[in-house]
């Protein structure tokens, strides 16, 4: 099980070799080093509750997710009646991996909706996007499909576990300071990991089945996730 | 004969030969390595390197110098350009020095108008300019409460250190109907010190392309909010070490090391001057840097939000080359 | 290069993502974007806005009302506006204390009728409706236009969370977009209504929302019969044996 291996503190090295800095990740480092005496030291907030910067990480954050299970489960749906046809066997891997992310979806669209955070301007794009990238993986049969769950869930589990290790750097700096961490921050990372947990699952599901053997599995798996990639740096801004 | 040599070599950068070079008095070849921020002997640099282990260190341009020689250094800068110090600001900034301070004042709005001036108060308000010696900013004021507002009780205190910008001041005030009216005083102090001006006591203090010159700017800030009354307004206009875009940032630079102390060296034979000014500006902290320290003085900035969600607190003036600061006393 | 490019920052306010109140948290108090002397003199100074209207005298009066200077109005660059943003902010905020839903039932189309009527009648009560078109004319103004704008848009915000609007697609932005668009007009409308305790306006805005309420549906009805018709062509398709 891939995600055993996993640690919050350290890089996603079994998924990606290279330990890459998500470009929100690098603008927040960028904006984090001391700019003089505007700095984070002198603003009050920062002893009070979550500052500006954290504000807006976490609202790019949020919206890029429920961009991306909106996209995960319109690639489910739209795979399953191509490959169900050719394989009937997978009806119920592909049920099970389907409500996962629909319930994904659900949690994080209830949480925009709460915390007043505005949805990708993208989102009609995403959609037919996803719906046209899950009905043309399925209609290349089964390989290709689950090379395309691969590549997704390797890009969002690794996105995924970037903003659960920079929560958890928020929740350790608190906890030097002597604070109370807040429930709302707590609800959050429980959320974002057990979101990665499931995404993570559906890697091993599709490398059990013979992702690997795609046909041309690397340019395939490049190409979606440079695809996720960009879809996940515009939807951080817009 | 022994004036106009040392001059002429001065403005055409003629190194002279040895006999003449002796024609040269004593005093102005001390001045001349006074200035001299980028070529100084290295007599200079011992005697310079002697006082910093004693005491604190400043910069002078691009130099480092000591604290207490700073005022006198700066003293000197302005003393040889004072005569000619409006004319080389036209020159050097092609006239718009002159918009830049009007705007100034303009947006301040000096002057209360006789609507708002309840009866048995004392009328008018006392505004306080500092490093104002040739009085540009004074006569705005003036001028501005005056035909503006309809104000004529509103009064102005020059001060400056140098006595000769003072005199330029004075001598283009003696003429103008204020001086009769006293509506204007000159004063000569150090602005991190001036103790003759009681606490709470002015309206509005005023500093334009001064400020850049003080030895400890953050005891210049803490003095204004001292004599400023409660509600009274810190105002500054200073030039900006860069620019907000970096291409023009960089033609600007060139223009300003290049051809700044080149007019300085042909009108004013003074190129070490003027090659400070440039020097001075490139040292002064940016605009939020300087608008941390008017907040750290206890200032209210204008134009910031209490949310931390915007940051605006000057002015850029065009394009950045020169910004206006404000502060607000609490009450 | 990136800062060569960089969005000069007059017209950063106009972009999408700029500064609308990020992540709203429910542990922490958001902070007012107002600091306390420039509450005391905004707040002071609008007293005055039946008499002096939005001006400067109005600014300078209640600068003095409360211990300030006249020069001190240099707090507030951009002069009267900051009267009117101070007003359209407090309003804002203080719009989910001015109205109670006594009951679940009630819908969220409702909800938004009941929620711009009480927004507009804090016009009336706050005894700015007189001087309403000098702060329209304000507003209006170039360089005000931004800020004006931001706030439209946070107050169709408010409104629609108020509400109890709870979708978060596409339809988020038309919805915002139309009930700014609503709430602008129903505005200047009641600038110039004659009529006893605003029954005009409220009769006007009842027609802008029937047809903003026809527009959606039809389109909705529309997005329906193309979406029924799509999938009845795909199982047509496969039912003849198209691999799709």
């Amino acid at each position: 099980m891939a995600l055993l291996f996993l640690r919050e503190t350290m890089p996603v090295v079994h998924l990606s070799t290279r330990s890459r800095l998500t470009p929100l990740a690098f603008q927040l480092k960028a904006r984090n080093s001391p700019t003089g005496c505007l700095g984070r030291r002198q603003d009050p907030l920062a002893r009070t509750g979550l500052d500006l910067e954290q504000k807006k990480y976490l609202e790019s954050a949020l919206r890029v997710n429920q961009a991306g299970e909106l996209a995960a489960t319109l690639i489910y749906s739209a795979q399953t009646p191509p490959l169900l046809k050719s394989h009937p066997s997978l009806r119920n891997l592909m049920k099970h991996m389907y409500e996962q992310e629909a319930g994904h979806f659900s949690t994080f669209n209830h949480l925009m909706a709460k915390h007043r955070i505005r949805p990708t301007a993208m989102y009609p794009v995403w959609s037919t996007l996803a719906a046209g990238l899950g009905w043309a993986t399925g209609v290349m049969g089964r390989e290709a499909s689950m090379a395309c769950t691969e590549a997704v869930e390797t890009e969002i589990g690794e996105h995924y576990n970037n903003q659960v290790k920079e929560l958890l750097t928020w929740v350790e700096a608190r906890q030097a300071r002597g604070e109370a961490v807040g429930e709302e921050l707590q609800g959050l990372l429980g959320v974002i990991r057990k979101c990665r947990d499931e995404e993570l699952e559906h890697l091993d599901h599709a490398v059990e089945n013979d992702a690997k053997e795609a046909n041309p599995y690397e340019l395939l798996t490049g190409v979606i996730r440079a695809g996720c990639r960009g879809a996940i740096w515009v939807s951080e801004r817009v | 004969m022994s004036t106009f040599a040392p001059q002429a070599a001065k403005r055409l950068r003629l190194s002279l030969p040895a006999t003449t070079r002796q024609w040269t008095c004593r005093a102005c070849a001390q001045q001349r390595a006074a200035f001299s921020s980028t070529s100084r002997s290295s007599e200079q640099q011992t005697t310079d390197r002697k006082s910093t282990r004693d005491e604190g260190t400043t910069h002078f341009g691009f130099s480092t110098v000591a604290e207490s020689a700073k005022a006198s250094r700066v003293g000197a800068v302005f003393s040889s350009v004072a005569s000619s110090y409006d004319t080389m600001n036209d020159l050097m900034s092609l006239g718009i020095h002159r918009l830049w301070k009007d705007h100034f004042v303009r947006s301040l709005n000096p002057g209360i108008r006789p609507a708002f001036a309840p009866s048995g108060e004392p009328r008018g308000q006392k505004i306080l300019d500092v490093a104002g010696g040739t009085g540009d900013i004074a006569l705005r004021h003036l001028d501005h409460a005056t035909n503006i507002n309809r104000d004529s009780h509103t009064s102005v205190i020059i001060s400056d250190i140098n006595p000769d910008m003072l005199a330029e001041g004075q001598k283009r005030f003696k003429q103008s109907p204020y001086n009769r009216d006293g509506r204007v005083s000159f004063l000569e102090a150090n602005a991190e010190d001036i103790h003759t001006i009681e606490s709470n006591s002015i309206d509005l203090y005023t500093v334009a392309f001064g400020i850049r010159n003080f030895t400890h700017k953050d005891k210049a800030l803490r003095e204004a909010f001292r004599v400023l009354k409660p509600g009274g307004v810190f105002a500054c206009l200073e030039f900006t070490p860069n620019l907000s875009n970096p291409v023009l940032n960089a033609i600007y630079k060139r223009w300003s090391f290049a051809a700044i102390p080149l007019i300085g060296q042909i009108v004013a034979a003074d190129r070490d001057s003027y090659q400070y000014l440039v020097e001075s500006i490139e040292r002064f902290p940016t605009q939020r840097e300087f608008m941390g320290m008017i907040k750290e003085a206890g200032f209210l900035i204008p134009g910031e939000r209490g949310d931390g969600q915007e940051h605006v607190g000057w002015e850029d003036l065009s394009a950045g080359i020169a910004a206006i600061h404000k502060g607000v006393k609490p009450a | 290069m990136r800062n060569i490019l960089r969005v000069p920052p007059t017209i950063r306010p106009l972009l999408l993502h700029a500064s609308r109140a990020p992540y709203h948290s429910y542990e922490h108090v958001q902070p007012s974007p107002y600091r306390e002397a420039e509450r005391e003199i905004l707040s002071a100074g609008l007293t005055h806005v039946p008499t002096h209207g939005f001006t400067h005298e109005a600014l300078t009066t209640g600068a003095k009302d409360v211990g300030y200077l006249e020069v001190s109005t240099n707090l507030f660059p951009k002069g009267p506006f900051e009267l009117v943003n101070y007003y359209l902010v407090t309003q804002r905020l203080g719009l989910k204390d001015r109205i109670q839903f006594p009951s679940e039932k009630m819908g969220v189309g409702a909800r938004v009728r009941s929620l711009v009527l009480e927004r507009l009648r804090a016009n009336v009560d706050s005894g700015v409706q007189p001087r309403w078109q000098e702060a329209l004319a304000l507003m209006s103004l170039a360089e005000n236009i931004p800020a004006s704008l931001r706030e439209l848009r946070d107050l169709s915000d408010e409104i629609w969370f108020l509400a109890g609007d709870t979708a978060v697609d596409s339809s988020w932005y038309t919805k915002r977009a139309s009930l700014a668009g609503i709430y602008a007009a129903t505005e200047v409308y009641q600038t110039t209504d004659q009529s006893a305790d605003f029954r005009d306006t409220e009769e006007f805005l009842d027609r802008r929302l029937e047809g903003l309420r026809t527009v959606g549906s039809a389109m909705g009805n529309t997005m329906e019969w193309v979406g029924f018709q799509g999938g009845a062509l795909v199982n047509l398709l496969r039912s003849k044996g198209v691999r799709i």
